[in-house]
């Protein structure tokens, strides 16, 4: 089948089966760096993509699924060369270390501030529960969220 | 009608949705929220020639009227959350699955289907005595939620039903989902229990659901420690009782890489006897 959907903005289309995943398409057929491919199981995060602004696990998610709508990865939220507020949080906050897990921390990072622009440390931890990180470690990745929580 | 080839379908109506599902039975996979029947493909379990997808078809809704509560049987976890007079049992379970994503992805009625260690949202809706819609071409047809499940991945569905939504009647007064994880914010689960209960004016229980989680393939009603508790006072020693019988003999509890089945049964225990003393205190 075909597919057609927009990625960072750009429309693209693409041959898939029934039975593929989001994750394959975009690394196999298109070539996509900023997605990573974990534990395929939807335990790790590290293939979360936004999909009309929700996050999803790319690699749960069947590529039919995403025909006609919205896919963003964590490199469109960059524009012009210019990296986006949550982007530039996680480098001031040294949130990255090998950088595997820092897509999809993002992404979710987006999805909760988007829903939640000021959450609770509680909030936080539950947003990132299913997102894991073997050696940055999770302090930096939550300062760095907390450093853009809007206290009213 | 025309041969429905092979491939992705992901209709716009229930209707479609049934008509599909009946002409093509077993030889196609429903999809909701994916995160379970995806790694039925992924893992190679399943081959399904066709993939009937149920994200355009409008079961996506939660509505409390009265004393009942409807949910359609594709409302993510998330939706759900959004409601705020929910049964304190199902607002628990829903509270706990872990992680913005799988809470945009889980739907409600995916986690009936799923087994263990998934079914906590299941879990919660045992103790809460819910019915099950299930549609097919030849109309609808309810089914008190605690005769579904016939056996490991077998259910009370015929091949042409879908299930469309879950109806609460009647919520207990009192109601509580407790699970235990390996992490605290994440991990699967290793054993639940939830339990709805009804306090008559001499505080003694007139109805009581207790449902166990995690330890079998799927959740089940505890119908036996039900009726021990029905009509008594609830005291912390009535509630020990009930615990020691909470899991019988002869249930083949699951026993994996990460916990025993002695310990599952602990576990379930303790649960069990946390939500009651917690109701009595």
């Amino acid at each position: 089948m075909r597919i057609k959907f927009k990625l960072d903005g750009e429309v693209v289309e693409v041959d898939a089966k029934h039975t593929d995943t989001l994750l394959k398409i975009l690394k196999d057929k298109l070539g996509v760096g900023a997605v990573h491919f974990g534990c395929g199981e939807g335990t790790c995060g590290a293939c979360i993509v936004l999909v009309n602004g929700r996050p999803r696990y790319s690699c749960l998610t069947l590529a039919g699924y995403v025909d006609g709508k919205e896919v963003t990865t964590v490199a469109g939220l960059a524009h012009d060369g210019e990296l986006s507020e949550i982007q530039k949080a996680f480098l001031e906050n040294d949130a990255a270390q090998c950088g595997y897990c820092t897509p999809g921390m993002i992404l979710i990072a987006k999805a909760l501030l988007d829903r939640n622009p000021s959450p609770s440390d509680e909030e936080i931890f539950d947003a990132l529960a299913g997102n894991l990180c073997r050696c940055t470690g999770y302090v930096p990745i939550i300062n760095a969220i907390k450093s853009l929580s809007k206290k009213r | 009608m025309s041969q429905v080839t092979s491939g992705y379908y992901a209709p716009a109506s229930l209707r479609d949705a049934i008509s599909l599902k009946k002409r093509l039975r077993e030889r196609a996979l429903i999809v909701a929220g994916g995160t379970a029947a995806v790694q039925l493909i992924s893992k190679m379990i399943a081959e399904p020639e066709v993939i009937i997808s149920l994200e355009k078809v409008p079961l996506d809704y939660v509505k409390v009227q009265g004393n009942v509560v409807e949910i359609g049987a594709t409302t993510p976890i998330s939706r759900l959350l959004e409601k705020k007079d929910l049964p304190n049992a199902l607002r628990e379970a829903a509270e706990n699955i872990h992680g913005l994503a799988l809470k945009d992805m889980a739907t409600v009625g995916g986690n009936i289907f799923t087994p263990a260690p998934a079914g906590d949202i299941a879990t919660a809706l045992l103790s809460l005595d819910a019915t099950l819609v299930l549609r097919g071409t030849r109309g609808m047809r309810a089914v008190p939620f605690s005769k579904f499940y016939r056996g490991p991945l077998e259910y009370n569905i015929k091949a042409d039903e879908v299930l469309t939504a879950i109806k609460i009647r009647r919520a207990p007064g009192l109601s509580s989902f407790l699970k235990q994880t390996p992490l605290r914010y994440s991990g699967p689960t290793i054993a639940s229990a939830s339990v709805g209960l009804d306090l008559d004016k001499d505080k003694k229980a007139r109805r009581v659901m207790v449902a166990i989680g995690g330890l079998t393939t799927h959740p089940y009603r505890v119908k036996r420690v039900e009726r021990f508790l029905t009509g008594k006072r609830l005291t912390s020693e009535l509630i020990e009782e009930a615990a020691k019988q909470l899991v019988d003999d002869n249930v083949d509890v699951i026993e994996d890489a990460l916990a025993s089945s002695w310990y599952r049964r602990v576990i379930a225990q303790v649960l069990f006897k946390k939500i009651l003393n917690n109701f009595i205190r």
